[in-house]
Parts: structure tokens; sequence; C-alpha cells
């Protein structure tokens, strides 16, 4: 044999390591019960009994000391055994009071319900949803204005006149013209002049109203000094003319009184 | 569940709320339950009240049981932490001869051995023997445990087990001396 039988690892435990000889611990456990061992095994160790022996001379102490572990009292001294029924009958009057299934067991189908409803609140708010539609934008048709005179279809958008007033539908919003500040102005006031537009100049906005005016007639405009268009523009800027502009940009459509018919009325113009 | 296991049915009908499945488990596994935990307990009537305690700790886990070793193994579990854990509330009451710390003196001469009487001798042997080695050894002699179920209970893989054996018996045989020796 190729081992020394006294070389025993008396330092502790044996925590997982392998004995130094393998084929002695599994000759431990085939004395000790061949059905411990795997087939493999215990041919293994058997074919080792058969050629070594050594190996038979350890397996018969082995034997021994097993066989006089075995005849050991599992308890030292004397021991006096319990009454079993007795002890039976105590452990059954101990646990007559408990429940069988913890508190927690009635419960356990709120746990799937629970996974559940709360997968189901995650998929509603990460489930991806098409965008809204947006309808679309609703565009004001403006009510015909009741007059007896006129004969208007009640649906056209055409200006319709009342009492001196056109009213104009002009960038999304009402806007009533008081036709005697334009009458000077005459029918040619309601077509682009000969002038040509400087559209580069324009600021973009005032576009729909360039057909209020005339361009033939703004000539005095370019007439103006430097001095008399400052003065114009302080008081455009002014704060009685500070929502002149803004109303017409409202997309609610409800101009400003000093909006465009602001513009278009007499008292502008003489400024 | 291990597929040998003769208690799996038993625990399964204890689970389905027959208490008598549970009665069976008690005549069943209680003379091990009350050896096993007089190895720790040296008093016969602590050793009855400790095996109780175990088998009301083993009647509120037993529907929770989850089957990964064999309802035997479980309940042994479960009976050895409850001795020790009376060992620890009776300490001062135990005889010192039983405190583990007296356990781990290794390498003892044989000559320490004053018995003169062979079961003595050997019982006292196996005292000295390191505590995981001497509770395989004892799991696997007296309680007759397979390795698996000495493994689940001594927490270590079979193959530990099986080593821990080994060293066990061998290390028995060098305190015995010469006696075993052909």
């Amino acid at each position: 044999m190729s081992r020394d039988p006294r070389i025993a690892p008396h330092a502790g435990d044996a925590g997982g390591d392998a004995p130094r000889d393998p084929r002695s611990q599994l000759l431990t456990a085939y004395v000790d019960g061949v059905t411990e061992l795997s087939p493999d095994e215990r041919r293994g160790v058997e074919a080792w009994l058969a050629d070594d022996p050594a190996a038979r001379r350890e397996s018969d102490a082995v034997h021994a000391v097993l066989d006089q572990l075995r005849a050991l009292p599992p308890n030292a001294g004397e021991v006096a055994e319990p009454d079993w029924a007795a002890m039976e009958r105590s452990i059954r009057q101990a646990v007559a009071t408990e429940p069988i299934r913890p508190w927690w067991r009635r419960w356990q189908w709120l746990v799937p319900a629970m996974t559940c409803a709360t997968a189901a609140a995650v998929l509603l708010v990460i489930w991806p949803r098409p965008a809204p539609v947006m309808a679309p934008p609703h565009r004001h048709v403006p009510e015909p204005v009741a007059t007896e005179p006129t004969t208007t279809e009640p649906t056209t958008t055409e200006p319709t006149t009342t009492d001196g007033v056109v009213a104009l539908w002009l960038d999304g919003s009402e806007v009533d013209v008081d036709l005697a500040a334009t009458e000077p102005l005459g029918d040619a006031g309601f077509e682009i002049g000969g002038a040509p537009r400087d559209d580069a100049a324009d600021d973009g906005d005032d576009g729909d109203e360039v057909g209020l005016l005339p361009a033939t007639d703004l000539v005095w405009v370019d007439r103006l000094d430097d001095a008399a268009l400052d003065r114009a523009e302080r008081w455009l800027a002014g704060p009685e003319n500070a929502g002149g502009s803004t109303g017409r940009r409202n997309p609610g459509g409800a101009a400003s009184p000093a909006g465009p018919t602001g513009r278009a009325s007499p008292s502008r113009k003489k400024s | 569940m291990t597929v040998a296991d003769p208690d799996h049915e038993l625990a399964e009908r204890f689970r389905d709320g027959e208490r008598g499945a549970f009665d069976l488990l008690v005549r069943r596994h209680q003379k091990g339950m009350w050896r096993l935990i007089r190895r720790y307990v040296k008093s016969d009537a602590d050793a009855a009240d400790v095996t109780q305690l175990a088998f009301m700790r083993a009647f509120r886990g037993l529907a929770g049981f989850r089957g990964t070793a064999t309802v035997r193994s479980w309940l042994y579990r479960i009976a050895i932490n409850c001795a020790l854990s009376w060992l620890r509330d009776h300490r001062r009451e135990q005889p010192t001869e039983i405190a583990e710390d007296a356990l781990t003196d290794d390498n003892p001469a044989p000559a320490q051995l004053s018995a003169r009487d062979d079961r003595a001798r050997l019982r006292a042997a196996i005292a000295l023997l390191p505590p995981k080695q001497k509770l395989v050894l004892e799991l696997r002699v007296f309680d007759d445990l397979s390795f698996k179920e000495v493994s689940d209970l001594a927490d270590c893989s079979e193959n530990t087990a099986k080593v821990n054996f080994h060293y066990a018996v061998k290390r028995l045989r060098d305190i015995l001396g010469a006696d075993h020796e052909p």
C-alpha cells in the first residue's frame, strides 16, 4: 500500500478537502455501506482489496471500529427512554390549537393577483399610444351680418357692409373697417396699386392689409421727413398702441380695438 | 423532494389539511429525535421537552417545507437546532463535559483516556473528535442516516461528509491505539 495508515489528519474538520488518499475514504465508505458508493467506486475499491493485502488489513480495522461503534449505545450512561405514547399525546395536545397552514398561506392567492395587477398597470403606463389625432383647425365663419337692405348670402365671407362699416375677415379675425375713414381712397383703395410692393421690407404680418390702402396713395409717407417718421414710430410704440399689432396675432380671432381697425382709422392716418 | 423519501406522502397529506399525517410523523420519528437530542441534552426529561418543542416547530413549518431534503433530515435539523438553542439557554446548568469547546481538543494522547472500559474509551474518543467529525460520525452510526442526509444536517457536501466520516474513523483507530491494529 502506498500510504502510511498512521498518518491521520488530526487537524480539525475535513472541511471539504479531499483526503490524502481518496481510496482510503472510499474504503471507509465501502466498509460502512456499499450502497453509498457508485458502481464505479465500488468496483475500484473491490479491485484494490483484491490486489492489496494492506487494503484488506485496513478494511478489517475499519470494520472493527465500526462494529464497536454500532454496538455502542447512542447515549452515554443509563438512559431511561420516555413513554413514547405519552410523548405522542403531549405533542398532539401541544399542536392542537395550531393552525396547519400559516396565516400567510390563506392570502397566498394575493401574490399572483398583485403580480398581474402590477404588470397590467406597468403595461398601461409604458404601452406606446398612437399620436392623438388633431382635429382640423376650426375655421371660424363669421355670422352674416343681419342687414335688411343687403342680400348677402348668410354663409359668404365677402365683406358685408352695415351703416358705413364693412366687416372683413382678415388674418383669422373679424375686422370692422369704417368706410368713412376709407372713403377718400375710393374703390381703388381695395386694389394693390401700381407701385411695386416691397415684400422684403414688409414685416410679414401686414401683407393681408396691403389691400386696404392703395399703394399709390402712400406716397405721402415717402414725403415724411425723418423727424416725422420718428414721431410716428414713437407714437405707434406708445402705450396706447401697445396692443395694436398683437391683437391681430391672436389666434382666437378676437382683435383688439386698436388693431387693424385702428390702423385704418383716420386718426392713424393723421399721425 | 427525494423520490425515496417515505415521509413525502405524509407531508403532502399534512399540507392538504390532515392533522393525522403529522401524528404519524411523530410516531415514526420521535424516538430518533429524542435520541439525537439526548446526545446534546444530558437529561432524559429535558430531552423529552426539547423533542416536544422540536415537533411543535416542525408542525408550524411543515406546510412550508419545500422538500429539498428528506422529511427525516429536515426534522433532525430542527431537533439539532432546538437542542443547541436549549444548550445556549441552559449553559450553566449543563455539565462541562458536553460543552462544545471541550470537544475541539485536537490530537489527545491515548494516555489521556482514563477509562478502562472499552465502551467508555470509545465514547471518550468520540467526545474528543472535532465537532464536525463527531456530528457526522454520530449521525451516520447512531442515527443511521445516509451520507446525503448527513450532509444536509451538517451543512456540507455529501463528499465532505464522507471525508469527515473517514477521518473520524481513522482518528478513533489512532486514539484507541493498537487495539484495532492487525
